[in-house]
Formats: structure tokens, C-alpha cells, sequence
């Protein structure tokens, strides 16, 4: 283990870190463009540079392994000048027209002429001109003047995708970047590249000019689009909910975590939150056609629940609701006797595939979650009850039973035969307009929780906007149900409700949420995980 | 100049497969092959680069990488003559640019182009590294030294 | 002062490129020597020689051989630089066309001394008739069974690109790639070509090392210099009254050099030389008392590089000269690192500018600025080699400039 010294100050690190990163954890930022940590070093922006003691000239700090002994200066004289320069060179035939970028804000050039650069522009001839608004794909949109050719667009499509969809082409100050003529970007991490690229030359075409990034708040939270659980930063559009339609979840971030996702998130997941803002979100209550108070639709349930024996209802559970919401409906089931309950709905044809990384099949986050907290149940089992008229009351979680891999006429049947469907859910669909009572459920960004991933790793997301209307989380409408039936509810939060659950599941035993923290805890006995290797790691590479 | 089909003969392909086996990696065959394959097929288009790229396993970008980093990979239909006058620094010295101009205007092209007879392609290119015969110029597989008007146009006059 | 020819000794036989005329001449018994020398001892031998790279950078040859790490079992591979580009350079032109089996032979002596089975002879894509001359050659040596007994000897066609006699940038151009130089480190002797650790020579630079085999280390040694041994092979055009291909000792200056060249052309008055190539900083009339070796010509500031000569006389307008060669690295950077990618081409337009008559004389402290900025930030030596014409035409003849320049 090296120790060194930067800017003064002593660390330790492992063996092959690098400048950049071990002044990273000292908290000193070495600035930087075609580094990133999960990609090869290319050693191409030269901004990085650092004074190394006992080495002539400034080195590049990427490039440069933590050696025992090494004394590192990143703040001389020399080194800010050079900083100077290199902001000066990546600038030459960069289009200086922040005010109509899309990528003002949060780009690093602008980032980094306000700490490092500050010289007077000199270039007066004629710049580079190259493709603008070239779509790359259904995700990406190009803008080859802005680009700085940092290439790390290039080596996640060859490192990571192991797609390699992307070059540089030519060679000079005419280089570009691009795709082969005729082909697309379409893998399915392509927006991926949008992240990593540290200017404004590749933008996201679902997100770019809807707002300015200023105005984004971000939060912690999951990907609920499949059974990984990637962890991503939701970016929402609180302030200024005109300039986006009302759209309110601006777009999805990845979020490091070296046990899950590392940098990285998938296509499906990243532009999958389309329902959160969708015309079919449910607001308020319904019985029948009529929207109601959310406290009368409850008073209906809890009077169809205590009017039946429990062999007469059966609840069909969703692995979408968070490890909060199925253990408080397990305290339902447990203080009603109700013993027809299941969760697993199989999917229509074509059922999802993975793919090769990061998405799995399971396009639910909390499978693990339903199977650690209820009971094993029989879906079909209780479709099949209930189109033998032994179900009185149906009440179904989040599922579109008619969108899912059985019959859809033997599903209708079995929905019409029920006395009470209920549904409780974020959107319509064609089960809940059947229903004769709607309750509407708060989406995943509206709320808090965890969902435990498929390899039994609990993680939390966090709300990041107000639920719709009276939607509530399911653990708290469960909640509601509960004190009416003599039961006290954990509590008024989610975190209260997961204390519980820890408490009475062994497999959450001594989880809290300050031990889940952001990057999540294991279930009892499921060993550690990390995330995979990337698919372009595991094959030869194409570069 | 376009060869309707891509496609090698069994006998390229063999040779291709040789080539191939002469590197590590099979990739470092790339730039022969791609000259291969400039010479069956006239030009590198991007047919041809999808093509070749299939024969090594490699991406298209990454042949596209290749073809448009090199110069003497062409990406357009070339002439049946490529002129390439050198006109780096000895070659200036020893009037490069008066050579260049005379060929422009014998063919009736810019440097650069192809002649509308598809006779000839005028190119000016860097340091052809004979300078102790400057100017001089590449004519096809050719350096043509010592270069002056006259000599530029009896030249001309043998190529078809 | 013409010395000795020990590169170009068989240049003037009759078929000289032929096996039969090399043997004739006395040629391959040095390899017959050195299959009887332990690898190491002909390291020793060519360290001894002070033989020092003749490709561009100087480099003492057996020094560069001695970092093939001792404890590596797997492949070694030698590579040879045949991608000759140099602005003002032709002689290993010469030597693949007219003594090819010169280079074969150093290559199979230098192949024992690093344990290498198998080398690669990197041609520029151009130099058709020098390939076909060299591809002729090999297939001699192994039907003379010198090759192919343990070492084998690929010839390789480059495609156009002079960032390809970049070492680094020639091994990625080996490899299928563009010709990107490699980040450094790691170094080719630990990783080059396709990962293994790689020598790579200049074509002169290995056509000296069976003279040295054969004669003896102190024999080249005292042909030279305290810190170059031997000739070498330099290359002069321009402005002179016998442009060509001279072998003298790396003792010789400048002055004697163009003497030797016929004397300056043109006006007959000398008004600036090249010494190394395009690369190389440019030297005034007054600056020619320099020796052209490597030491001789770093401790007047500029560089013997490839020993190309290109000379100007009174008449030559330094500015479009200049504009000739900003051209030249704005169209052959290869675009990897920005400082080099964004100037050349910055660069290119701020001459262009000045030569058309529209420069400021801003310009020209922008050129010298810009160019002292990029030196010594990048991958590889390309912008260095750039930034010795920008700034050496610029501060050695201002005048001329800033004459062109508006007020």
C-alpha cells in the first residue's frame, strides 16, 4: 500500500490507484475530461497534469500510479498555468454559445474556464465546423463542434457494451466522433454516453431543452424497472413545472454503486418512468365510475373485508410495492386470516429477456422482497377460485391481470365473477376499470421505501415530488385499514414500518435505514454482491 | 471504377486468412487488407468497409476509424491514374506549387479531384521523401523525379 | 571529409539488392559471428559502439534493447521503422532498395541479441518499389534458409499517415488501428506490439549493426564522436547545388556538409538551413559551424532528428516556408491529444493569415506563445517536433514577418 503525499497532506491507498483518484479521496480535485474511473486511461485531454517532485515536468495524473514516497503538488504555479492552457487548446474550435446549449450548467468546460482557465480568448480565425443535431440513435443527439474528443463515449461503447457502435473519425483538428454511416446507437445503455460525455456534444433527446438543469432537484433513489435495482438519482422539475408540460420527473441518473450498477444504468430503466407523469396516473378514489373521498372508498373496503370470511377474499400482492408496503399487508392478511394471497403474475408473450449486463428478466424491483415477506401464494390458484365463484372479494395490487400471460377471457371471467374488485394502484389499466373500488397508490418517486433486489440487497429510495391527488403509499392506506380492525399501525413514516418488519422477518433482522444508507445492506445470510463485469470486458475487445 | 458485388474470391479469401495468420492478432492484417480490397474493388466504400470489418470480427466504426485516418485509402471512386505531386518543403523550394498549377491546368481539375473521364485523380500530398529529386510527384505505384512542365506532360500523354 | 561507407558500401555494385551480390560482398558474416556470441554480449557490442537511433530521436540503440525485462518467457518482438516521413529525409529509401539485405541481417543479429523470433518491417504504404525490392529480398533470405530458422520476418504496407514513424503510433498501425501513439507508459521494450514487449529501430540504425558485429564496437565508436559512433546517412535537398544521399561521419559540421552537397544553389548565399529534418529548428547562415551529431546539433538548439538537410538560400521566403510545414502538422496530427490537435490546425491559420497579408503582429507572439504552451504536454514527440519550426522561424526571422503583418 503506497503512501504518498498531495498538496501536503499523507494517504495511504491501494496499490495501482491513481493521482486523480487518490487526490479524490483527500478531497482535492484534479480537474479532468477523458478520465473516468470505469474506463481505460487514455491520457488524451492532458489537463490533468500535476507536479510530481524529482520529475522534470508536469505528469499526467491518470496515468500516474500512487508510488510510495511520491510527494504531489497540484496547485504550483506551472500547473495552473498549464491548467490554463489546455482549457485555452480544448476551447479553440469549441462554439462559444453557452446561452443556447443544452448542456449550460453542468458542463465541464464552462465548469472549468471559471476555475482554471479565466484567459482572454485569442483564437479570431475561423473555427472547425462539423455535424450539429445529428441523431445517433433514439437516445442521443450529437453535436460534433461541441465534442472535445475525449473519446469516453468511444471506449464505453468498445469496454463496456463491447457494442463498439462509436469512433473517431479522420484525424487532426477534423476529427469526429461518430457512428458507422447507416448505423444506430442503439444498445440498450446508450444514455449512458450522455453521462459520461463532459460537454455539451452528446444530449439526451428525451431531456434536452425541456429544462435547464438549474432548476432540477436530485434525490437518492432505485430504478424500479427491474429486478437489479440500479441505484439513480431522480432529477425533478419543481420549480418551474411550465417549461416541461407539467412533467415532473425530468429524467433518470445513474448513481454509483460498486455492488450494484456501478456507473452505469440501462435504457429500459433510465427511460422507463414515463407512468410516474402519464393522463393514466390515479388521483382520487372510485367506486364504481365515481371519484370519492379517499376515507369513504376505505370505509367500502374495510366493510367488504369484515362482510366476508377470509376464505372469500384473496389479495393479489404486486412485486412492484416496496418491502414497507407487503409487510404491512402481510399484518392485514395475518389479522384477517386471509390466506389466498400470491404476488406473482406471470408475464405476456413476449415475455422480457435480459440482457446481457445490468437488466434482468424480473421486470419487478421487489420479487425478492414479496418472496422474503409473504407467504407463498398461487396467482392462478386464485384466478381459478375465483372464477369458480369461491372469491367474493378480489383485491389486486398494481397487476393488469388482463395484460398478463394467461387467458385474457378466463381472467375477465374470474374478475366479473367477484362481488368486490378492488385495485390499488399508481395507473389504470384494463383490470382497474373493472373494479368496483379504486384506491390510488403514490408511485415510487412520490414516496419512501426499499426494494430488495434480486441477489437480497434492501436499498432505499426516497421521495422526490408530492403524490398525485390523495395517493397514498400502500403501506400507509394499509395502515389506515389497520387501526380500524384493532391493529395500531407502526407508524406515520416508512422508516417505522421497515423497523417492524426488521423485527418480525428474520431475513431484515438488524437492518435499519441509517445501516441501508445510499448504497444498501444485505438480507441476512445473501452474500455480497458486485456489480457484473461489463459484456466488453468479458469479450475481446472490438477496439 | 465499383465492382458491383463485394466480395473476395475463394483466392483472396485464402490470402486474406494468411495474412491474418502472419499477426498475433488477427487484426494487424487490417491495413493489407484493406489495400487488398482497394485494389479488387476500386475504392474503400463503405460497403467495403463493412465487408472487411465482417472478415475480421471488428466493428464497422472501428474499419471506418481506419479507413479515414490513412490516407491512401480512398473513400470516393478514384481515377484510373492517382497524381500525387509532393509539395512539402523541398519540393516548394523547387517550385512545387508551379507544378501543381501546370497539372491543374493541363487536366482541367483542382488538386484534389478526378478529371470527368475518370483518367486521373490530381492530388497534392506531403513529403514523398525524395527530396534530392524535387519536384517530384507519385504516379500511381511510380515516383516520377526531377519534375518539370514538359516532363509532367509527356507523363500524361502514357496514361490511359 | 567523405569518409568511409559503411551503410552505403555496396550501394554501387551491380544488383546490389540481391543475395548473390551481398554474399559477394562479404555479406552475412557477421550473422555467422554472432550465432557464435551469447545474446548479452551483442548488446554489449552495440552499447560499446555508441550507436545511437538514426530514425529521429537519438536514442543509444543497445541501451534500448537492455529494457527487454530478463524475467520475460513469451513473445519479443523486433519492429522495424521503414515509414520514412520525415520532411527532407530518403535514406532508408535508399537502403531498402539498394542494400536490403543489410537491414535482413541486422535484424536477424538483433533479433538474437533480444531473443526475438519474430520482426516486422513497417513500410510506408508510398514506398511501393522499395517494398517490392525488400519483399524480393526476404523471400531470398528464406529460401537461403537465413530466415524462417528460428526467426521470421513479416513485411508490413503502411497506409498513409506520418504519425505512423511515431514508434508508438507505428505499433498501433501494426495492429489494425489509426497510427494513435500509445500512452506512455508503459514503454514498448515492457508492452508493444500486440502487447508484448517490443523493439522497434530505425531501418539505418539496424544496417549498422553488422559492420559493428563484424569490425568491432571500438571501430564504429571512433568513426564518430566521444557520444555517437559511426556515419550516418544524410540526407540533403533543397538549395544545393548536388542534392542527395551522403555517408560521412557524425563529426562532420554543417558547413562541410553543404560543401560536400555542391555548395548553395539559388542565389548562391545561404540564408537558412534545416539540419534534422522538418522537425528540426531552423539554423541561420551565421548558425552552421554546428557538428551533426546528436549532441552536436541538441547544444545549438536544434536537432539532428533523421538527418535531413534541407537548405535555403537568400531567396527563400521564410514565412511560406513555414506555412508549407504548419500545413503539413495540421494535416498529419492525429487528432489523440488536444493540445496538438487544436494548435496545428490554429496554428496553420495564423500563418496562412500572415502570409496572405491579413497578420496582426499579435500573431505573431500568439504563434510563439501557443507553441511554447503545447511543447511537452502531449503523448508522443509530434507536437515537439512541430513547435521546433514554429518558433525557430518566427524568433530567428521576425523581421521577415512581421514585414508581411499590417501595421
Amino acid at each position: 500500500m503506497p503512501r504518498l503525499t498531495i498538496d501536503g497532506k499523507e494517504i495511504e491507498v491501494e496499490a495501482g490507484t491513481n493521482l486523480i483518484e487518490a487526490a479524490r479521496r483527500l478531497g482535492i480535485e484534479v480537474p479532468h475530461y477523458c478520465y473516468h474511473p470505469g474506463l481505460s486511461i487514455a491520457g488524451q485531454c492532458r489537463l490533468c497534469m500535476v507536479d510530481i517532485e524529482k520529475t522534470p515536468r508536469p505528469s499526467i495524473a491518470c496515468n500516474t500510479p500512487a508510488a510510495d514516497g511520491m510527494v504531489v503538488h497540484t496547485q504550483t504555479e506551472r500547473v495552473k498555468d498549464m491548467r490554463r492552457s489546455m482549457m485555452e487548446f480544448h476551447l479553440i474550435n469549441h462554439p462559444l454559445d453557452c446561452p443556447v446549449c443544452d448542456q449550460a450548467g453542468e458542463c465541464w468546460l464552462q465548469i472549468y474556464y471559471m476555475q482554471h482557465g479565466l484567459y482572454d480568448p485569442r483564437m479570431l480565425d475561423e473555427k472547425v465546423h462539423k455535424p450539429k443535431a445529428v441523431p445517433l440513435g433514439p437516445h442521443v443527439m450529437l453535436d460534433a463542434e461541441r465534442c472535445i474528443l475525449c473519446s469516453r463515449c468511444v471506449r464505453f461503447c468498445d469496454e463496456i457494451t463491447g457494442t463498439g457502435e462509436l469512433g473517431i473519425f479522420g484525424r487532426g483538428d477534423h476529427s469526429e466522433i461518430g457512428l458507422f454511416p447507416g448505423q444506430d446507437l442503439e444498445n440498450n445503455y446508450s444514455g449512458n454516453v450522455v453521462d459520461i460525455c463532459p460537454v455539451g456534444a452528446l444530449t439526451d433527446r428525451d431531456f434536452r431543452f425541456r429544462v435547464r438543469v438549474w432548476y432540477l432537484d436530485t434525490t437518492k433513489s432505485i430504478c424500479p424497472g427491474c429486478a437489479r435495482g440500479c441505484n439513480v438519482e431522480v432529477h425533478v422539475n419543481r420549480k418551474r413545472p411550465h417549461h416541461a408540460e407539467g412533467r415532473r420527473v425530468a429524467r433518470l441518473k445513474p448513481r454509483f454503486n460498486d455492488a450494484v450498477n456501478a456507473w452505469w444504468i440501462c435504457d429500459v430503466g433510465r427511460y422507463g418512468f414515463d407512468a410516474v407523469d402519464d393522463p393514466s396516473r390515479i388521483r382520487f378514489a372510485r367506486r364504481g365510475d365515481a371519484e370519492v373521498e379517499l376515507d369513504e372508498a376505505l370505509n367500502a373496503l374495510l366493510d367488504a373485508l369484515r362482510r366476508h370470511t377470509p376464505a372469500e377474499i384473496a389479495i393479489l400482492a404486486s412485486p412492484d410495492l416496496a418491502n414497507e408496503d407487503l409487510f404491512a399487508l402481510r399484518r392485514l392478511t395475518e389479522t384477517l386470516g386471509i390466506r389466498q394471497v400470491a404476488f406473482g403474475v406471470p408475464p405476456a408473450a413476449p415475455t422480457p429477456a435480459a440482457d446481457d449486463f445490468l437488466l434482468r428478466a424480473d421486470r419487478h424491483p421487489n420479487t425478492r422482497g414479496a418472496e422474503t415477506i409473504l407467504p407463498a401464494g398461487d396467482a392462478a390458484a386464485i384466478l381459478a377460485a375465483a372464477r369458480a365463484g369461491r372469491v367474493k372479494v378480489l383485491w389486486v395490487f398494481q397487476h393488469d391481470l388482463l395484460a398478463a400471460g394467461w387467458s385474457a377471457a378466463e381472467t375477465r371471467q374470474a374478475l366479473e365473477r367477484v362481488d368486490t374488485l378492488v385495485f390499488s394502484g399508481t395507473n389504470d389499466n384494463a383490470t382497474s376499470a373493472l373494479a368496483t373500488l379504486v384506491l390510488p397508490l403514490a408511485a415510487w418517486v412520490e414516496r419512501d421505501g426499499t426494494f430488495t433486489n434480486f441477489l437480497g440487497r434492501v436499498q432505499r429510495f426516497r421521495a422526490a415530488v408530492e403524490p398525485l391527488g390523495e395517493a397514498l403509499a400502500a403501506w400507509d392506506l394499509l395502515g389506515r385499514l389497520l387501526g380500524p380492525l384493532g391493529v395500531p399501525p407502526a407508524g406515520a413514516r416508512a422508516e417505522l414500518w421497515f423497523r417492524e418488519l426488521a423485527t418480525t422477518v428474520s431475513a431484515f433482522a438488524g437492518l435499519t435505514y441509517q445501516s441501508i444508507g445510499d448504497g444498501g445492506a444485505m438480507l441476512a445470510g445473501a452474500p455480497p454482491t458486485t456489480a457484473p463485469e461489463p459484456p466488453g470486458r468479458r469479450a475481446p475487445a472490438p477496439a | 471504377m465499383t465492382i458491383a458485388r463485394v466480395e473476395f474470391s475463394s483466392e483472396q479469401l485464402a490470402e486474406v486468412r494468411r495474412l491474418q495468420g502472419l499477426y498475433p492478432d488477427t487484426r494487424g492484417a487490417l491495413l493489407p487488407v484493406l489495400h487488398m480490397a482497394q485494389d479488387t474493388f476500386g475504392y474503400v466504400s463503405l460497403e467495403v468497409e463493412a465487408y472487411v470489418a465482417g472478415l475480421f470480427g471488428l466493428s464497422p466504426a472501428h474499419v471506418h476509424e481506419v479507413v479515414t485516418f490513412y490516407t491512401l485509402y480512398f473513400q470516393q471512386p478514384k481515377g484510373r491514374h492517382v497524381v500525387a505531386v509532393c509539395h512539402n518543403l523541398s519540393c516548394h523550394l523547387a517550385g512545387a506549387q508551379d507544378i501543381l498549377r501546370h497539372l491543374e491546368a493541363r487536366l482541367g481539375v483542382q488538386r484534389g479531384e478526378t478529371t470527368e473521364d475518370g483518367r486521373v485523380t490530381l492530388q497534392a500530398v506531403e513529403c514523398l521523401c525524395a527530396c534530392e529529386a524535387a519536384p517530384m510527384m507519385q504516379v500511381d505505384d511510380r515516383y516520377e523525379m526531377n519534375l518539370t512542365p514538359d516532363k509532367c506532360d509527356r507523363i500524361l500523354r502514357d496514361l490511359r | 571529409m567523405m569518409a568511409e561507407l559503411v551503410l552505403m558500401r555496396n550501394f554501387d555494385r551491380s544488383n546490389s539488392h540481391t543475395i548473390s551480390s551481398y554474399r559477394s560482398a562479404g555479406g552475412y558474416a557477421a550473422w555467422e559471428k554472432a550465432k557464435t556470441l551469447e545474446p548479452a554480449a551483442i548488446t554489449d557490442e552495440v552499447k560499446k559502439s555508441n550507436l545511437r537511433g538514426l530514425g529521429g530521436a537519438g536514442f543509444p540503440t543497445g541501451m534500448k534493447w537492455s529494457f527487454i525485462p530478463k524475467t520475460h518467457t513469451g513473445p519479443v518482438y523486433l519492429v522495424v521503422n521503414a515509414d520514412e516521413g520525415e520532411p527532407g529525409t530518403f535514406k532508408d529509401r535508399y537502403l531498402l532498395e539498394r542494400d536490403p539485405h543489410a537491414l535482413i541481417e541486422g535484424m536477424l543479429i538483433t533479433a538474437r541479441a533480444i531473443r526475438s523470433a519474430l520482426g516486422f518491417v513497417y513500410i510506408r504504404g508510398e514506398y511501393v518499389e522499395p517494398w517490392r525490392r525488400f519483399s524480393a529480398a526476404v523471400k531470398e533470405a528464406y529460401e537461403a534458409r537465413l530466415l524462417g530458422d528460428g526467426f521470421d520476418v513479416v513485411v508490413h504496407r503502411g497506409a498513409g499517415a506520418y504519425i505512423c514513424g511515431e514508434e508508438t503510433g507505428l505499433l498501433s498501425s501494426l495492429e489494425g488501428k489509426k497510427g494513435w501513439p500509445k500512452i506512455k507508459p508503459p514503454f514498448p521494450a515492457i508492452k508493444g506490439a500486440f502487447g508484448q514487449p517490443t523493439i522497434v529501430n530505425n531501418v539505418e540504425t539496424l544496417c549498422c549493426v553488422p559492420p559493428i558485429i563484424e569490425r568491432g564496437a571500438a571501430w564504429f565508436a571512433g568513426l564518430g564522436t566521444k557520444t555517437q559512433g559511426g556515419t550516418r546517412m544524410y540526407s540533403v535537398s533543397g538549395r544545393v547545388k548536388k542534392p542527395g544521399v551522403y555517408e560521412t561521419s557524425v563529426s562532420i559540421t554543417l558547413r562541410q556538409l553543404i560543401e560536400l552537397a555542391g555548395g548553395v544553389s539559388g542565389t548562391g548565399r545561404l540564408k537558412a538551413v534545416v539540419p534534422g529534418g522538418g522537425s528540426a529548428a531552423i539554423l541561420t547562415a551565421d548558425e552552421i559551424d554546428v557538428t551533426m551529431d546528436v549532441d552536436g546539433c541538441k547544444n545549438a538548439g536544434t536537432m539532428i532528428g533523421s538527418a535531413g538537410v534541407i537548405v535555403m538560400d537568400e531567396s527563400v521566403s521564410i514565412p511560406e516556408a513555414l506555412l508549407v510545414l504548419a500545413r503539413f502538422y495540421a494535416h498529419e496530427s492525429c487528432g489523440q491529444c488536444t493540445p496538438c490537435r487544436e494548435s496545428t490546425g490554429w496554428i496553420e491559420k495564423m500563418v496562412h493569415r500572415i502570409v496572405d497579408g491579413h497578420g496582426r503582429k499579435d500573431d505573431l507572439d500568439t504563434i510563439l506563445d501557443v507553441a511554447k504552451r503545447g511543447g511537452g504536454t502531449t503523448i508522443c514527440a509530434f507536437y515537439d517536433g512541430a513547435i521546433g519550426p514554429y518558433i525557430s522561424y518566427v524568433e530567428k526571422f521576425r523581421g521577415e514577418f512581421e514585414a508581411l503583418c499590417r501595421p
